[in-house]
């Protein structure tokens, strides 16, 4: 294992997740530890049922764990109120999911600057911002469009300029190529590749064994256990 | 936050029109009914008030029963209540007879003395008839102390009271209903079927409503004639003029005490100021108009449930935005204040739309009736204020709704 001088981004140690309802008790994760290093782009591969979406809803803040500890940058999300939370999650996580999840009475611009508005920043302030990070994925000529307006390809890099816009600590994408075909597939995998490269560190989260070469490491969950954690 | 609060209100309120339309109707109707009730309400209020002013600061009216006293206790409570209207005194048998009229006439700041009774009967000149006129008798003082100017003719005299003539001065509506465009003077009008001279006719007041014996829609008739065609020498009011504003207060407790001494030193009876008489015909008038306003207001809140019912539908509509904005970082809050703003918006829409139809039904008001309804500042305020407040109270529950729903739920929803 190579020797990693960068800052630890996630750390999970000693992770279960239990469910307890009507449906009865169920661990979805087991005693999970991960460490992700700033710059990497892990790809965290599993079947359905696996845990997967447990892990990834841990990660980004959408959930909490039952036991052991989430560190993000260093922040214990156990000692945070939902509210802390909402706000670490509009801070250092930046969501790129299957369906694009962009609101489609809203505009391109709309749509990216939320989390911005969250942050309550001036409009002056998020509509350079909304331009930056529209120019990265190429799409600055698209700013007044409303989703439905733009192709697939297009919306997913919309999305990923919204990931993008607050300057996450982690861009969480789960299955962003699943509704595209494969031409838009790559080219989306490439831009995230991209922004990896520019320093943006990358979990993606799929069932689809060909993504994982565009991943510096590929986890394998099964039955709520990290399994395989194979390196490049 | 707020401003992209309303942003977001309005193009979501814009992305399902005839909806919020619909939802909109009902706080329109809520307000529209509240202020227009309000308006007329005050309307008449205002009219009258102009009346009663109109006859002086310096004139005392005194009736039978208790009615407008300050000083009135009840077991019920010890507080004073002022402005209550005593309806048995307003409506029983009089009590004042002509001994009071009498005692009065030796207190020296009157100026002028008049009795006055309500005569039920029905005006007629031949086939026609006059229904809104209001048969009262009353002594020739009457129409100094009320300030009636005649257009024609001559007041009731003396020796006609003392005569006991049948003579009749009619106002200018009832002159119109029984003669049209004839002249009257020296024509005959029959009440309960004995036939009146008419000698004189009443100048057009200025308009609006009129409290009581309107100087349009009167006949009247000299006071012992009066009692004759009635069999009863019953007094209604007496009205005194007094000869300074500055007197009123000392002669009304001078004239308190000459009733009192003759009613065996009971106060059976009331002396009410002009700004006393307002009173009792504002509380009376209170009533109505809040009663009214009552049942308008039940409109509001049948309005704002309809609102509540549209934002629940709404927050489950979008919960996988809902999903989608808790994913970028919406705290709790944020939520709830991004759905509570809309249920104001759509309500405080509907208020602006209600007073607007409001203005506009005053103009159609005072076009068919005589009435002016005024829409005074603090009921627009209110109505607005009133609007915003459904909001927020019907906006509450769908608010709380919305912001509680978990996002890996609200994002997985369709």
């Amino acid at each position: 294992m190579k020797k990693n001088n960068k800052p630890i981004v996630i750390d999970l140690k000693n992770l279960s997740k239990r469910y307890d309802d009507e449906a009865g008790v169920y661990d979805a994760l087991k005693k999970i530890d991960l460490k992700v290093y700033e710059g990497e782009f892990i790809n965290i591969m599993g079947p359905s049922g696996s845990g997967k979406s447990t892990l990834m809803n841990i990660i980004g803040l959408l959930d909490r764990p039952t036991k052991g500890a989430y560190l993000i940058d260093g922040v214990d999300i156990n000692k945070l109120s939902s509210k802390e939370l909402a706000k670490l999650r509009r801070d250092k996580i930046g969501f790129v999911f299957q369906n694009f999840n962009l609101l489609p009475r809203l505009n391109l611009s709309q749509n990216v600057e939320m989390p911005l508005i969250y942050k309550k920043l001036t409009m002056r302030k998020r509509k350079e911002k909304v331009l930056e990070v529209l120019k990265k994925v190429g799409l600055e000529d698209k700013i007044k469009n409303r989703p439905n307006r733009l192709s697939g390809g297009q919306v997913q890099r919309a999305a990923i300029a919204r990931a993008l816009i607050n300057d996450p600590s982690i861009i969480l994408a789960d299955e962003p190529t699943g509704n595209l075909d494969t031409k838009t597939g790559a080219e989306i995998m490439n831009l995230l590749k991209e922004l990896n490269r520019q320093g943006v560190t990358v979990v993606l989260v799929t069932h689809n064994p060909e993504l994982s070469e565009y991943a510096s490491k590929t986890i394998i969950v099964r039955d709520g256990k990290i399994t395989e954690d194979a390196k490049k | 936050m707020i401003w992209q609060n309303i942003k977001n209100a309005f193009i979501s309120i814009k992305s399902a029109k005839l909806r919020s339309f619909l939802t909109v109707i009902g706080v329109v109707i809520g307000v529209f009914a509240v202020l227009v009730m309000i308006g007329v309400g005050d309307g008449v209020k205002k009219d009258v008030g102009g009346e009663i002013s109109s006859l002086g600061t310096n004139v005392l009216t005194v009736a039978s029963g208790r009615i407008g006293q300050s000083n009135v206790q009840t077991q019920n409570s010890q507080q004073q209540r002022s402005g209550q209207f005593g309806f048995s005194g307003g409506f029983g048998t009089s009590t004042l007879t002509q001994d009071d009229v009498n005692s009065l006439k030796n207190i020296s700041d009157i100026d002028k003395i008049t009795t006055f009774g309500i005569i039920s009967s029905s005006v007629q000149n031949g086939v026609y008839s006059s229904p809104g006129a209001f048969v009262i008798s009353a002594e020739p003082s009457y129409f100094g102390i009320r300030n009636i100017k005649l257009s024609e003719g001559r007041e009731i005299t003396d020796t006609d009271n003392k005569d006991k003539k049948y003579v009749a001065v009619i106002g200018s509506n009832t002159k119109a209903d029984l003669f049209g465009e004839e002249d009257a003077i020296g024509k005959k009008i029959s009440l309960r079927g004995k036939e009146f001279e008419v000698v004189g006719i009443t100048k057009k007041s200025d308009g609006g409503l009129s409290f009581g014996a309107s100087s349009d829609d009167v006949v009247i008739v000299p006071y012992d004639t009066g009692s004759e065609l009635t069999g009863k020498n019953e007094i209604f009011r007496i009205l005194v003029q007094v000869n300074d504003a500055n007197n009123v207060e000392e002669v009304k407790k001078a004239m308190i005490d000459k009733i009192k001494s003759n009613h065996a030193g009971e106060e059976d009876f009331s002396v009410l100021t002009q700004d006393e008489l307002l009173g009792t015909f504002n509380s009376i008038l209170d009533i109505l108009t809040a009663f009214v306003v009552a049942i308008a207001a039940i409109s509001l809140l049948v309005g704002g449930i309809g609102i509540m019912n549209i934002m629940l539908v709404t927050v489950s509509e979008r919960t996988k935005e809902i999903g989608i904005r808790k994913a970028m970082g919406a705290t709790f809050g944020n939520i709830l204040g991004q759905f509570l703003t809309e249920s104001i918006v759509i309500s405080l829409i509907g208020g602006v739309i209600g007073v607007g139809l409001s203005y506009l039904a005053g103009f159609v008001i005072v076009r068919l009736t005589d009435i002016t309804p005024v829409f005074s500042a603090r009921a627009l305020i209110a109505a607005i204020g009133v609007s915003l407040l459904v909001g927020i109270i019907f906006g509450t529950a769908p608010a709380i709704k919305a912001a509680r729903k978990n996002p890996i739920q609200a994002l997985k929803s369709l």
